[in-house]
C-alpha cells in the first residue's frame, strides 16, 4: 500500500490530474452519444494507451469508463434516447421531468446520484477487493438463473395496468433475445444466414427503436409539445432533495455493489432493479413514472457504481464481467500486466492511480457537468422541426457505430415502428426491454445448469443462493400483483364515485 | 373490432411467423435435452395464448360498449397519425438506403434537410445551413474525433 | 465497430517508428508499399488484436514499411474477411487468420469466406490446455477420466461451436467416458466455474489463465498441443496420456487472392527473422505462444486441411448440413 505522500503525490502530479479530466470527458462524451456504449468509449482511446505508461493507462481507461457510464443518462433525461443500456432506467423518470420543464433539476440529481454511487463504489472497491471477490465466485449457474428470473419478475411492476399485455411484451422482448448463436449447442437460431445477426440483436438497438425513435415518430408534425420552459438552467439537488433522495441512493448503490460483482450483471439490470426497489420504498410511489425524482437517483446511483464494483472480479481473477471490464483487462494485458492478487503486489503503482485517478474523475465529474450540461440543455432547446432531424441523424449516426452495419440502423428504424404501435395499442415497452437484456442469460444458465445435473431440476434446489434469489422473485411478484390489483380497484371505485 | 382484439390477431400472427422460423433451426448431436428450440417453442405458446386472451376479450368488450374506448385515448390524443409516423420512418429508410452510395457526409445533411422540411421548418436559407453545418458536425465527431467507419460513397477520395 | 486506420496511424506509426530506431544493424527488407493495413475482427485489446500490434512493434525491423493494425468487428470475422477479399492484392492488407474465420465461413454464409482469401504464412499456434483447480481432487487426466468412468464428468469448454468444444467432445469419444460439456461465454466465464468447483475442468487458451496460474489458484493437467509447451515441460500432452486428440489453434496471416511472389518471398524471411528477433522471444515466450511457422507455399493445405476436417465434425454433429 502507498503511503500518505505517495498519494499526495499522485493527486498532485500533473499527468495524472489530467489524464484524470481528459478521460472522464471523453467518457461522457461517448457515454452520451447514443449507441456509443461504455465498452465502445473504451475501446476507441485503447489504442492511443498503447504508447503510454501503464500506470497512467490503465487509470485513463477507469476514468473513460466512468465518465460513459454517467454520460449515458444525458440524453437519456433530454431526449428520451438512453446513451448506454445502463441507462435504460433513468429514461423513465428523467423523461418525464423533462417534459414537465424540469431537466435542470433531473440533470443535477443524475449528477450528484452518480457522484454518490461513483464514490460509494470505489469505496468498495479500495476498501473489500479481497472479501467480495470471493462472493463472484460463490455464483454457480443455478445462481445465475435465480438472478434472471429475479431480474424478470420486476415486469410484474411494469406491466403499465394490463397485465396480459405487459406479459405479451415481455415475452416478445425474449423472442428477440433468442436471435443468434445458441448459447449450448452453437447452431444458428433465427439468424437467416446474415452474419450480422449472428451475435443477436443488441439490447440498444431495442432501446433507442422504441424509447427514442418511436418518440420522434409520436411527435411528428406536432408543435413544440415539449418546448422547455424559458431557460433551463441546470440545478444541483438542495440538501433538502438530497435528504429525501437518500433512501432510493442508497437502494442504487447497494443493488449496484452485487450486480457489479456478479459477471454477466451488468449496468441494466442494476438499473431496473433499484427503480423498481425504489418505487417500493418510497413514500411516494405513485410519483414514479410520472416524473419521480427518486425514479432518477436510484438508477443513477446503481450504474455508477457498477463501474466501480466491476473491477473487483477484473482486477482479483482477471475475470471481466462486462464488455467495458474486458477492455480494461485487453488494457492491462497489453501492457504486459496479468491482474490477480500479483498484480498488486508487484504493481502497486498502477492500482494506486487506478483508484487515484478515479477519485479525481468522480469529483471532477461535479465540474464538467456544470459546465456541459448547460450546452447540452441549450442544444436540444432548438425549434422543433430541427431538433427532430439532429436527434434523428444522431442516433443513425451512433448505432452504426456499434457493427458498421446497415442491417442494425433497419432493425432500429423497424423497432420503431413496432414501437408506435404499441403506444398506440397500449402495450408497455419496459418489459420487452427487459425481456432483451436477461433473455439469454436466463436460458443459457437454466440449460447449463440442467446440463450440469444431467437434466435434474434439483440443481436448482440444491443452490442456496438460487434458492434465495427465487424466494425473493416470488414475493415481488406476488406483492406487485395486489398491489396492482388493489389500485385498479382503487381507480374503479373513484370511478364509480367521483 | 377493436385495439385489444386487432392486437391479439397481431400476436397470433407472430406467433406463427416465429413458429415457423423455430422450424429452421437444425437439429445438432450437441445439444442438451432442453435444445435450441425448447425455449422458442415455449416463447411460442405463451405468445399465442395471451393472443387468444385478448382476441376474445377485445371481441366481448366491442359487444359491451364503444364509448370506454373512445374515451382511453386521451394520452394519444397529441401522438401523431399512422401514415405521418410511418413518413417519419421513411426518411430514416431513405438514408439507410443512400448511405453506401452517397456516403456519410451527403446522407446524414440530407436526412436533417428533409426531417426539418417535414417538422415545418420554414423554407428560408436557415434549412441548408442547418444540414451542411449538422453534416459536418457530426461527420467531425463521429469520423474524424471517434474515428467510425462511416462510408465515405461519393466523396472517397476526397475527404 | 470499425476503427478507421487514420485513429490508429498514430500508435502504429509510433510503433513501426520504434522498429525502425532498434533496425540500424537489423537494415530491413525493401517493401514495396510504404504503408501495410492488418486487419483483425477482433476488439482493440482482444487476442489477435494484441497479437497483431505486438508483431507489428518487431516487423518494422524487417520489412521496411509501416504497420498499422485495422479493428473491423462484427458478424464473428464475416466483416473483416469481406474488407480483406475487396482489398488489392499487392501486399498492402493481411488478415489475422485463427480458426474462427473457418469456423463463421462455415457455420453462417458469410459473402466473403475463407475461400476467397489466400492463406500468407502461419506464425504461431496458441497453447490449449486441460486445467483443474489446485485444491481440487484432480492430480492428473486420468484421475479425471477415471472419475467420469465411475460417475460422471463435468467438463467445461469456453464457446459453443468452438475448437475447444470440438477437443472436449473427441476427448470424450477417445476415452469412452460420460461427461457433461458445459458451454460458456468465453474463457472468464468458464474460469468461475472452474475455480468454485462447479466443473472438474476447463478447456481453454493457456493465455486466459496466466493469472491464475501465477496465483497458484489453478493447475495443468495436459495440452492438447502435439508437443509439450517448452516453458512448462513437465505437463504432459493429451497424446502422452493415452487419448489420440490434437489441437493446432494456429495463429497467422492471409490476404486477398493472388499475391505477388516477391511479396510473399519478404514475408517468408521476414516472419522467420522476426520469430528469431530476442526482445519479441521474450515477450512471447511470457505468453506462453508457441512460434509455428508455416511458409506460403505450405499453409494454403494447411489451412485447407484444418477446414476439412473442421467441415466433417460440424456435418457429423448436424450443426451445419
Amino acid at each position: 500500500m502507498a503511503t500518505f505522500w505517495d498519494i499526495i503525490h499522485l493527486l498532485t502530479g500533473t499527468p495524472l490530474l489530467f489524464v484524470a479530466i481528459i478521460g472522464l470527458t471523453w467518457g461522457i462524451l461517448g457515454g452520451a452519444l447514443p449507441g456509443i456504449s461504455a465498452s465502445i468509449t473504451m475501446a476507441l482511446v485503447l489504442p492511443f494507451t498503447y504508447t503510454m505508461d501503464p500506470a497512467m493507462a490503465i487509470a485513463l481507461l477507469a476514468c473513460v469508463y466512468i465518465g460513459a457510464e454517467y454520460g449515458g443518462s444525458i440524453p437519456a433525461i433530454l431526449i428520451r434516447t438512453p446513451g448506454t443500456n445502463s441507462s435504460a432506467a433513468t429514461v423513465i423518470d428523467g423523461y418525464e421531468l423533462n417534459r414537465q420543464g424540469r431537466a435542470g433539476e433531473a440533470l443535477g440529481i443524475s449528477l450528484m446520484s452518480g457522484v454518490i454511487g461513483s464514490l460509494f463504489g470505489l469505496a468498495m472497491l479500495v476498501l473489500l477487493t479481497e472479501p467480495l471477490s470471493w462472493l463472484a465466485l460463490a455464483f454457480t449457474p443455478p445462481s445465475y438463473f435465480g438472478l434472471g428470473i429475479l431480474g424478470l419478475s420486476v415486469i410484474a411492476s411494469m406491466t403499465g395496468g394490463s397485465l396480459v399485455k405487459g406479459l405479451s411484451s415481455a415475452v416478445i422482448g425474449l423472442m428477440i433475445a433468442t436471435v443468434g448463436t445458441d448459447p449450448i449447442s452453437g447452431v444458428n437460431r433465427y439468424t437467416f444466414d446474415i452474419p450480422d445477426l449472428l451475435n443477436g440483436v443488441e439490447p440498444v438497438l431495442v432501446m433507442v427503436g422504441l424509447f427514442a425513435l418511436t418518440e420522434l415518430m409520436s411527435q411528428s408534425g406536432s408543435s413544440n409539445v415539449t418546448q422547455l420552459k424559458e431557460a433551463v438552467r441546470i440545478r444541483l439537488p438542495s440538501l433538502a432533495m438530497m435528504n429525501k433522495l437518500k433512501r432510493s441512493q442508497f437502494i442504487g448503490c447497494v443493488l449496484g455493489l452485487f450486480e457489479g460483482l456478479t459477471p454477466g450483471g451488468g449496468g441494466s439490470i442494476a438499473a431496473f432493479m433499484s427503480y423498481n426497489e425504489a418505487r417500493r420504498w418510497s413514500s411516494t410511489p405513485e410519483k414514479f413514472g410520472k416524473g419521480s425524482e427518486e425514479g432518477v437517483a436510484a438508477p443513477e446511483a446503481a450504474n455508477n457504481t457498477v463501474a466501480s464494483t466491476a473491477l473487483i472480479p477484473m482486477l482479483s481473477f482477471g475475470i471481466p464481467s462486462s464488455n467495458s471490464t474486458a477492455v480494461l483487462l485487453g488494457g492491462l494485458l497489453m501492457h504486459g500486466l496479468l491482474p490477480g492478487p500479483r498484480l498488486f503486489e508487484q504493481n502497486p503503482q498502477v492500482i494506486d492511480s487506478l483508484y487515484v485517478g478515479s477519485f479525481i474523475a468522480i469529483i471532477a465529474q461535479i465540474a464538467v457537468g456544470v459546465v456541459i450540461l448547460p450546452a447540452a440543455i441549450w442544444l436540444v432547446n432548438r425549434p422543433r422541426p430541427y431538433r427532430a432531424g439532429f436527434i434523428f441523424a444522431l442516433i443513425l449516426s451512433g448505432i452504426y457505430t456499434l457493427n458498421n452495419s446497415q442491417i442494425d440502423l433497419g432493425i432500429a428504424l423497424f423497432l420503431g415502428l413496432v414501437g408506435y404501435l404499441m403506444r398506440r395499442a397500449g402495450f408497455p415497452f419496459l418489459p420487452m426491454i427487459l425481456g432483451v437484456v436477461l433473455g439469454h442469460m436466463v436460458e443459457s444458465s437454466y440449460r447449463r445448469s440442467l446440463v450440469l445435473s444431467g437434466d435434474d431440476m434439483m440443481i436448482f434446489l440444491q443452490d442456496p443462493i438460487c434458492v434465495g434469489l427465487l424466494l425473493t422473485a416470488a414475493g415481488f411478484v406476488i406483492f406487485s400483483l395486489t398491489r396492482e390489483l388493489r389500485d385498479a380497484r382503487k381507480a374503479k371505485l373513484e370511478e364509480a364515485h367521483p | 373490432m377493436n385495439k385489444d382484439g386487432l392486437s391479439g390477431l397481431v400476436l397470433l400472427a407472430l406467433a406463427a411467423i416465429y413458429y415457423w422460423a423455430t422450424g429452421l433451426i437444425p437439429d445438432s448431436t450437441l445439444e442438451d435435452e432442453v435444445g435450441a428450440t425448447g425455449l422458442p417453442r415455449a416463447l411460442t405458446f405463451a405468445l399465442a395464448g395471451l393472443g387468444v386472451i385478448l382476441l376474445v376479450r377485445g371481441v366481448l368488450a366491442g359487444r359491451q360498449a364503444a364509448p370506454k374506448a373512445a374515451r382511453a385515448a386521451d394520452d394519444e390524443e397529441q401522438d401523431a397519425t399512422l401514415p405521418r409516423a410511418i413518413g417519419f420512418l421513411l426518411f430514416g429508410l431513405a438514408y439507410v438506403l443512400i448511405l453506401p452510395y452517397a456516403g456519410y457526409l451527403i446522407s446524414v445533411g440530407l436526412l436533417i434537410a428533409a426531417v426539418a422540411l417535414y417538422e415545418g421548418a420554414p423554407r428560408r436559407w436557415t434549412v441548408p445551413v442547418a444540414a451542411v453545418g449538422g453534416a459536418v458536425l457530426y461527420w467531425a465527431i463521429f469520423v474524424k474525433l471517434l474515428g467510425v467507419n462511416q462510408p465515405a460513397g461519393l466523396l472517397e477520395g476526397l475527404i | 465497430m470499425q476503427l478507421r486506420a487514420g485513429l490508429l496511424y498514430l500508435a502504429g506509426a509510433v510503433a513501426g517508428a520504434v522498429g525502425l530506431s532498434a533496425a540500424v544493424m537489423a537494415d530491413p527488407a525493401p517493401y514495396p508499399h510504404k504503408v501495410v493495413t492488418l486487419v483483425t475482427h477482433s476488439s482493440p485489446g482482444g487476442g489477435s488484436d494484441v497479437f497483431l500490434r505486438e508483431l507489428s512493434k518487431y516487423l518494422g525491423r524487417y520489412i521496411g514499411a509501416t504497420f498499422v493494425v485495422e479493428n473491423v468487428q462484427g458478424g464473428s470475422g464475416a466483416k473483416a474477411m469481406a474488407r480483406t477479399a475487396a482489398a488489392p492484392a499487392d501486399g498492402t492488407v493481411f488478415y489475422a487468420t485463427t480458426p474462427t474465420y473457418i469456423y463463421t465461413s462455415l457455420l453462417s454464409k458469410p459473402s466473403k469466406t475463407y475461400k476467397d482469401l489466400e492463406p500468407l504464412v502461419n506464425v504461431f499456434t496458441d497453447t490449449e490446455v486441460v486445467f483443474t483447480r489446485t485444491d481440487g481432487p484432480f492430480k492428473t487426466l486420468q484421475d479425471v477420466i477415471d472419475h467420469a468412468k465411475k460417475e460422471r464428468g463435468k467438463w467445461g469448454a469456453a464457446n459453443p461451436a468452438s475448437l475447444e468444444r470440438q477437443a472436449a467432445e473427441q476427448l470424450k469419444r477417445a476415452a469412452g467416458v460420460n461427461a457433461a460439456i458445459v458451454t460458456h461465454e468465453g474463457g472468464g466465464d468458464m474460469m468461475l466455474n472452474v475455480l468454485n468447483g462447479t466443473l472438474d475442468i476447463g478447456i481453454g487458451e493457456i493465455q486466459e489463465l496466466r493469472s491464475q496460474l501465477e496465483a497458484g489458484k489453478v493447475r495443468l493437467l495436459a495440452t492438447f498441443n502435439p508437443e509439450r509447451i517448452p516453458e512448462k515441460p513437465d505437463v504432459p500432452t493429451v497424446k502422452e496420456s493415452g487419448f489420440n486428440v490434437q489441437l493446432v489453434k494456429f495463429r497467422g496471416l492471409a490476404g486477398p487472392k493472388g499475391i505477388p511472389e516477391n511479396v510473399t518471398k519478404i514475408w517468408d524471411e521476414a516472419v522467420q527473422k522476426v520469430l528469431a528477433d530476442p526482445e519479441y522471444k521474450k515477450a512471447y515466450t511470457e505468453e506462453v505462444l508457441v512460434p509455428q511457422f508455416i511458409a506460403h507455399k505450405d499453409y494454403p493445405t494447411f489451412i485447407d486441411d484444418f477446414a476439412t476436417k473442421t467441415e466433417s465434425f460440424l456435418k457429423e454433429t448436424g450443426a451445419i448440413k
